[in-house]
C-alpha cells in the first residue's frame, strides 16, 4: 500500500513539488542576492556620497548628524510603526468605523433599511434600551446567555487540548503519516464558508451509529440509562470537538516543525524520558501558539450557528440572518436587540479568552 | 534468564523512551484511524452516492456500494457548474487575496513582534477586539464599507469585485486575518534573539534582517497562513455574493445556487424521491461538492510534503 502511494506520488506529484520548491527557494535567494543586496550596495556606494555632497552643499549636514544621533530605541519605534502601517490604515478605514457602527447599532431603538435612503438608526444611545431589555425583560434569553457561557468555556479548553494531543500524534514517526495529515485537513475545508450547511442537513458530520441511536440502545441495554446518556452526549461532544480542532492541529504542527531537533537529541543523551521532554521542551515552546488557538477556537465556536445566542440573533433578524432586512422585517425583537445581544456574546468571548489565557500565563510562569 | 526475557519483552512493549514501544504504536494507530474515519465519513458517503445511478439512489437496500457504477452525475455536475469558468473565477477570487493576506500579515506580525513602540499592546488589543466582534453583527456595515473601499481604492489591475476582497486583506482586515497576524507574531517572536543581534553586528539593516533572517525562519507560518487563507477565500460565499453579484460565479457559489434551486424545487414538490429528476438529486449535489473541494485537497496534498520533510533550515548556523 505504502509502496503504491510512493509510486503514485513519484509518478504524479513528486516532480512538480520538487520543481515548485526549487523555484521558490531559488526565487527567494535570487530576490535576496539579485535585488536586496545590490540595492544595498548601490545605496552605500552611489547614493550615500552623492547625498552627503548634496547635503553638504545645501547645509543639511547638521540634519544628518542629528539623524545619526537619534537613539536606536526611537529608530526602532519608527520602523515598528512603518511595518504596522498597513494595519493602521486598515484600523482607521475599516476597524474603527465598524466598531463605532456596531456600538451605535446596539445602543439604538431601531435599526432598519429604507429603499433609496439606506440604513436608518433611531433612538438615543444613552438610553441603553436594548441592554435593559436583555437583562431586565427577558429571563429566558438570560438563561440562554448563561448556557452559552458555560458551553463555550467547556468546549474551548477541550478543543485546544485535543488539538495539542493530535498535533503531537501527527508529529510522531509513523507509517502513512502523509495520508493521516491529509485526512486531518478535511475539517479545515468542510468547516469553512457555508460548506457546513451543505452537510448538516444530511447528518453527514455525525457518526451514523450515534445519529440513529445504535450506540445509546446498546449501552442502555447493559447499563443504567443515565450512564448511557452521559456516554452518548460525551461522545457526541467529542465528535464535534474533533471537527472543530482541524485548524488548531495544523497550527500546533507548524509550531512543532519549527522545533530544533538537536534539543531533543541532547535531552535524549541526558536520559530524559518522553514525559520529561514533553513537559520541559515541547510544551513551553507551544505555549505561544496556545494563546492563538484559544482565541481562534473561542471566536469560531461562539459564531457557530448551533450556539444559543447566535440562533436567537438569527431568528430575530430576517431570513438572510445577519441582521439584514427592512423595517417590516423587524420580527419579534428586531435587529437593534440582536446587535446588543451580539455585544453580550462579545463580552462572553472576551471573558473566556481572558480566563484561559490567564490560566496558561500563570501555569507557564515556572518556565521563565 | 527469565528476568532477562521479561526485560526484552518490556522493552519491546513499552519502548526505551516511551514513544517507541509496541503498545504506544498500537494506541496511536487505533486512535488516528478512528478519528480519520470520523473525518472521512462524509467524503466517503458523498463519493459513494455520487457514483450511484438514480435507481440505486432511491433503492433503500443499497447503502454504500452501488449496483451499477455511473459517472453521469459528474458529467451533469460539470455541465451545470460551467466548470472551467467557475474554476477560473475561484482561482482569481482566492489567489490575489491570499497573496495580499500573507504578505501584509507577515509585515504586520513582524512589526508587532520585533519592534517595541508606544501603544503596541493597545494596538494588539484593538486588533483582537475587532476579531471578537460577532460576524452577524458586522455583516451589513462590512459589505457597505468594503464596496466603498473597492470603489475608491487603487486599481491595481484588478476588477472592482476582486479589489473588495484584496484591499482589506492588504490592510490586515481580510477574512480572519487577525489569526494570521498573531501566528506570524508568535513565529517571529520565538526566533532566537542572538540571530538578530548577530545580524545587527554585521551591519544588517531592518529590511535585510527581515528578508534574510526572519522570513526563512518563519517558513511554517507562511505555509499555514497561505493554506488557510486560500481555503477560506475559496469557500467564502456569503461575502462573495454580496461583492460580486453576478460578475463572478465561483465553484462554491455555483454549488450553493444548485442547492438553493434544488431545495426550492423540493419544497414545491416538483422534485422528490418519487418523481426523480436527473438534474436535481443528491448524487449530483454530492458530485458537485466533491468537485468543489477537490482542488483544495489537491493543493494540500501538494504542500503537505513540506510538513513531512520539516522546514529547510539551510543557511542558519548555530542555535
Amino acid at each position: 500500500m505504502k509502496r503504491l502511494f510512493a509510486k503514485l506520488y513519484a509518478a504524479t506529484l513528486a516532480r512538480p513539488v520538487a520543481k515548485l520548491k526549487a523555484i521558490l527557494k531559488a526565487g527567494w535567494r535570487s530576490f535576496v542576492v539579485g535585488i536586496v543586496e545590490p540595492l544595498r550596495a548601490w545605496r552605500i556606494r552611489t547614493i550615500r556620497p552623492v547625498a552627503s555632497k548634496i547635503a553638504g552643499a545645501i547645509g543639511l549636514k547638521a540634519v544628518g548628524r542629528f539623524l545619526r544621533k537619534i537613539p536606536q530605541k526611537w529608530k526602532n519605534m519608527f520602523y515598528g510603526y512603518l511595518f504596522v502601517l498597513p494595519w493602521l490604515f486598515g484600523l482607521g478605514l475599516i476597524g474603527v468605523p465598524l466598531l463605532a457602527k456596531s456600538i451605535r447599532m446596539a445602543l439604538s431603538d431601531k435599526y432598519y433599511f429604507i429603499t433609496g435612503v439606506g440604513w436608518k438608526i433611531t433612538g438615543d444611545w444613552s438610553d441603553f434600551t436594548q441592554f435593559k431589555r436583555i437583562f431586565g425583560d427577558e429571563p429566558w434569553h438570560l438563561e440562554q446567555i448563561v448556557a452559552t457561557l458555560k458551553d463555550i468555556s467547556l468546549v474551548v479548553p477541550l478543543v485546544v487540548i485535543f488539538a495539542l494531543i493530535l498535533g503531537l500524534m501527527l508529529n510522531q514517526k509513523l507509517k502513512g503519516r502523509a495520508i493521516f495529515r491529509t485526512i486531518f485537513f478535511i475539517p479545515v475545508i468542510l468547516l469553512s464558508g457555508n460548506m457546513l450547511s451543505n452537510f448538516s442537513n444530511s447528518g453527514l458530520l455525525t457518526v451514523p451509529a450515534i445519529a440513529n441511536g445504535t450506540i445509546s440502545r446498546l449501552l442502555s441495554d447493559y447499563f443504567p440509562a443515565f450512564f448511557a446518556t452521559i456516554v452518548v452526549t460525551a461522545f457526541e461532544k467529542i465528535v464535534l470537538i474533533l471537527w472543530l480542532s482541524g485548524v488548531q492541529i495544523l497550527i500546533f504542527l507548524a509550531g512543532l516543525q519549527k522545533m530544533d531537533q538537536s534539543i531533543y537529541e541532547a535531552a535524549e543523551i541526558d536520559g530524559a524520558s518522553m514525559w520529561e521532554t514533553f513537559w520541559k521542551i515541547t510544551l513551553p515552546a507551544l505555549i505561544p501558539l496556545m494563546y492563538i488557538n484559544i482565541i481562534y477556537t473561542t471566536v469560531i465556536y461562539a459564531n457557530l450557528s448551533n450556539n444559543a445566542i447566535v440562533s436567537i440573533i438569527n431568528v430575530n433578524s430576517s431570513e438572510q440572518g445577519s441582521l439584514s432586512g427592512t423595517l417590516t422585517d423587524e420580527v419579534n425583537y428586531g435587529r437593534a436587540y440582536s446587535a446588543a445581544l451580539s455585544w453580550v456574546l462579545f463580552a462572553i468571548e472576551l471573558a473566556v479568552i481572558g480566563a484561559y489565557s490567564g490560566i496558561i500565563k500563570l501555569a507557564s510562569r515556572r518556565y521563565d | 534468564m527469565k528476568t532477562n526475557r521479561m526485560a526484552t519483552w518490556k522493552r519491546r512493549l513499552v519502548g526505551r523512551k516511551g514513544n517507541d514501544g509496541l503498545i504506544f504504536k498500537i494506541v496511536l494507530y487505533v486512535l488516528l484511524t478512528g478519528i480519520s474515519f470520523i473525518f472521512l465519513y462524509p467524503l466517503l458517503s458523498m463519493l459513494s452516492m455520487s457514483i450511484m445511478s438514480l435507481e440505486d439512489l432511491i433503492d433503500a437496500t443499497i447503502a454504500w456500494i452501488p449496483r451499477n457504477l455511473t459517472l453521469s452525475n459528474y458529467a451533469t455536475a460539470f455541465n451545470y457548474m460551467h466548470f472551467q469558468e467557475a474554476l477560473k473565477a475561484s482561482l482569481q477570487v482566492s489567489v490575489y487575496p491570499t497573496i495580499a493576506t500573507v504578505v501584509s500579515s507577515a509585515l504586520i506580525g513582524y512589526g508587532f513582534a520585533h519592534f517595541k513602540f508606544i501603544g503596541r499592546k493597545l494596538l494588539m488589543g484593538l486588533m483582537v477586539a475587532t476579531f471578537l466582534i460577532p460576524t452577524v453583527l458586522t455583516y451589513i456595515p462590512t459589505t457597505v464599507l468594503y464596496r466603498d473601499l473597492s470603489v475608491f481604492g487603487i486599481p491595481l489591475g484588478l476588477s472592482e469585485s476582486i479589489r473588495a476582497f484584496t484591499i482589506p486583506a492588504m490592510l490586515g482586515n481580510g477574512i480572519r486575518q487577525t489569526i494570521f497576524i498573531l501566528i506570524f507574531y508568535q513565529f517571529f517572536r520565538i526566533i532566537p534573539s542572538d540571530l538578530y543581534e548577530a545580524a545587527a553586528v554585521d551591519g544588517s539593516g531592518v529590511v535585510r534582517t527581515f528578508v534574510t533572517i526572519a522570513v526563512p525562519m518563519a517558513a511554517p507560518a507562511f505555509l499555514i497562513c497561505g493554506l488557510y487563507s486560500f481555503v477560506w477565500y475559496w469557500n467564502e460565499t456569503t461575502l462573495a455574493r454580496a461583492y460580486f453579484g453576478n460578475t463572478y460565479t465561483t465553484l462554491p457559489m455555483a454549488l450553493e445556487a444548485y442547492i438553493n434551486t434544488y431545495r426550492s424545487l423540493y419544497a414545491q414538490g416538483q422534485v422528490s424521491l418519487d418523481t426523480v429528476s436527473s438534474t436535481y438529486n443528491l448524487g449530483v449535489q454530492y458530485a458537485m461538492t466533491l468537485i468543489t473541494i477537490a482542488p483544495l485537497l489537491g493543493v494540500y496534498l501538494f504542500l503537505q510534503k513540506w510538513f513531512v520533510e520539516g522546514v529547510d533550515r539551510s543557511g542558519i548556523a548555530g542555535n
